[in-house]
């Protein structure tokens, strides 16, 4: 629970103040979180891709959104990060659960771990990689830095980071 | 009546909402019956213009339209059921329902053989659910308005056709600025 909550309690100091997820099993503890905290928005969203024009709306709205979600999540949303997210330079937090990094159980998820980075390179979106508690005090700076620049920006958690996060 | 007429006799209920625009001919058509700042015009992202729609009405209490075509909510269904568990009361989503992919077109499509989007709405959830012609949209577009406890999903079933047009001589910033601008207190500009 203490990564969780440090990653959540940057994100809020960075300013995000409206949440969606796709759920992960690496997310769950955030989401707990999130569910029983009255100072945020917090919902489940049945897509990634759906969740980026969500976040688009919400920015619109004022608010600085972040979708949590699965590296998988990338490869369902390239074209609406592209020609919504981008095309309108607006700022939202992704945080991703990067499965298929060491430690991860399941093989299949090797195969989008391989090129996730490369996606998001390929996209020009900045990115934060954790891979040790301490890295987790550079999110709010980093959620900050989204609105700087008008632009989406990834935040990669890897697995042996969050699994035993208990 | 095709799209474009039943723009037309919308645009007086639409100049007093906030509006997102599907991509393509409807919003091109609407800029050219009428431009307002209030509209937020979509030039890429097919499908997105109801979760756009939904993620504005959760962050703020002005009524939003968002105005979505038949072919665009069949490319994102699962926003049914986000919209049937989450849409807040000023939420109206207005899907054109012309049974053709207008912009690339006039292609058939599912609503124009089997599928129901007003089934599919009530079966994910959505509560006040209404089909109705072109001709009954302004009404029930009205009534959804006016009703200040309840979100709706309106499905205009109109007949296919477009207007020769333009694409919309408008950058992406432009459209984002003066539509910030227009719900004002803007906190992040």
């Amino acid at each position: 629970m203490k990564i969780s909550k440090k990653i959540i309690d940057n994100l809020k100091k960075g300013g995000v103040d409206f949440y969606l997820s796709v759920p992960c099993k690496l997310l769950a503890n955030m989401i707990d979180i999130l569910e029983n905290d009255k100072d945020v928005y917090y919902s489940a969203v049945p897509r990634e891709e759906e969740g980026m024009g969500i976040c688009a709306g919400a920015y619109l709205g004022n608010k600085f959104p972040c979708i949590m979600m699965q590296n998988t999540g990338i490869g369902n949303s390239v074209n609406a990060i592209v020609s919504l997210l981008q095309l309108y330079q607006m700022p939202v937090v992704f945080l991703i659960s990067y499965r298929g990094t060491p430690g991860e159980p399941v093989g299949a998820q090797g195969g989008m771990a391989k090129i996730t980075e490369d996606i998001l390179q390929t996209l020009r979106i900045p990115m934060l990689h954790c891979s040790s508690e301490n890295e987790l005090d550079k999110i709010s700076t980093f959620s900050k830095h989204a609105k700087v620049v008008e632009s989406p920006v990834a935040i990669l958690c890897d697995f042996n980071l969050m699994k035993d996060d208990k | 009546m095709n799209r474009f007429d039943l723009l037309n006799k919308l645009q007086n209920i639409l100049k007093d909402n906030l509006v997102i625009c599907n991509i393509g001919l409807p919003s091109q058509e609407l800029y050219k019956i009428s431009d307002q700042p209030n509209f937020f015009y979509m030039l890429g992202s097919m499908g997105l213009s109801s979760s756009i729609g939904l993620g504005l009405a959760l962050s703020q209490n002005k009524h939003v339209i968002s105005i979505d075509g038949d072919g665009s909510v069949l490319m994102n269904m699962n926003t049914l059921a986000t919209i049937g568990n989450r849409a807040p009361s000023n939420y109206t989503l207005l899907i054109i329902d012309n049974g053709s992919y207008g912009s690339t077109g006039d292609q058939r499509t599912f609503t124009d053989e089997k599928t129901s989007l007003k089934d599919v709405a009530l079966g994910a959830g959505c509560k006040n659910v209404v089909e109705c012609s072109g001709e009954e949209t302004v009404n029930e577009l009205n009534k959804a308005i006016d009703d200040k406890d309840n979100s709706y999903v309106i499905i205009s079933k109109i007949n296919s056709g477009n207007v020769k047009i333009d694409p919309i001589p408008l950058n992406p910033i432009t459209i984002r600025d003066r539509f910030r601008k227009f719900i004002g207190k803007v906190k992040y500009l």
